[in-house]
């Protein structure tokens, strides 16, 4: 009983890692797009940047919303923490801002598991 | 005008009847697997097949937009926000066969009930949108 316990928490767990990285992706896509490719385009007359970056964030943020879901749906989140991890998607650093809560929760997780 | 409606509804019903094929064909294979579970073979069917399937779908209509320039067109943006739902929605499915393909006492949230008929009408309005495209072509 107890092993089996422990094997629904490692999943949870690798799925809270896989959020993590993907929660990284997307923040970091965001702010290559406003500080960087943006600024390219309207100050340094480069509009390949934000042709490029745009689909880049965009598949990376698509990625993200789908993966939120994905993490939420099997249960165990706050109303609180489920409005946070969609909200600061759309906010540059968020993303990054989130990796803290989410390696929170897999440490707590691993704790719990044992492993 | 009447030929582009009827090619779109012609593709949105090939791709419910499409997508209803896939789901008979995975769940008669999965009772086949006496190994493993029904929730564990439509869900591996669903990370080898329809997980990569969707990443496919952004990579080449993402594309496809920049390619023919269709950005600021208000069709994209309306067909973008139903993607982003069906996507969130797909998030959603996948996440709850996770926890029942692992054993656990689960229940679904309460809204996926409604998540067959939102998925067909999801699918209709996304093909209307793309092949009639309504408004701001």
């Amino acid at each position: 009983m107890q092993r089996e316990r422990n094997r629904h928490l490692r999943i949870e767990r690798d799925q809270l890692r896989r959020m993590r990285w993907v929660s990284l992706l997307e923040g970091t896509t965001l702010v290559v797009l406003v500080f960087v490719a943006v600024p390219l385009k309207h100050l340094g007359g480069y509009p390949q940047a934000t042709a490029v970056m745009g689909p880049v964030h965009g598949i990376t943020f698509l990625l993200y919303v789908w993966m939120a879901f994905q993490t939420v749906a099997a249960g165990g989140w706050s109303a609180g923490e489920t409005s946070r991890l969609l909200i600061v998607a759309f906010i540059p650093f968020g993303g990054l801002v989130n990796a803290g809560m989410l390696r929170r929760k897999e440490v707590e997780l691993t704790a719990r598991a044992g492993c | 005008m009447a030929y582009l409606w009827l090619k779109a509804f012609h593709i949105a019903a090939v791709m419910v009847w499409i997508g209803g094929l896939l789901v008979s064909s995975a769940a008669v294979t999965a009772v086949q697997a006496s190994s493993t579970t029904t929730f564990a073979a439509i869900r591996r069917w669903e990370r080898r097949v329809t997980s990569p399937a969707m990443l496919l779908v952004w990579i080449l209509g993402l594309a496809l937009a920049a390619l023919a320039d269709w950005f600021p067109s208000a069709w994209l943006i309306v067909k973008l926000v139903i993607v982003l739902a069906l996507s969130a929605l797909h998030g959603m499915l996948t996440g709850t066969l996770r926890r029942l393909a692992d054993g656990v006492d689960h229940r679904p949230p309460a809204v996926l009930r409604l998540a067959a008929p939102a998925v067909v009408l999801a699918v209709a309005a996304v093909v209307l949108l793309a092949v009639v495209k309504p408004f701001g072509a």
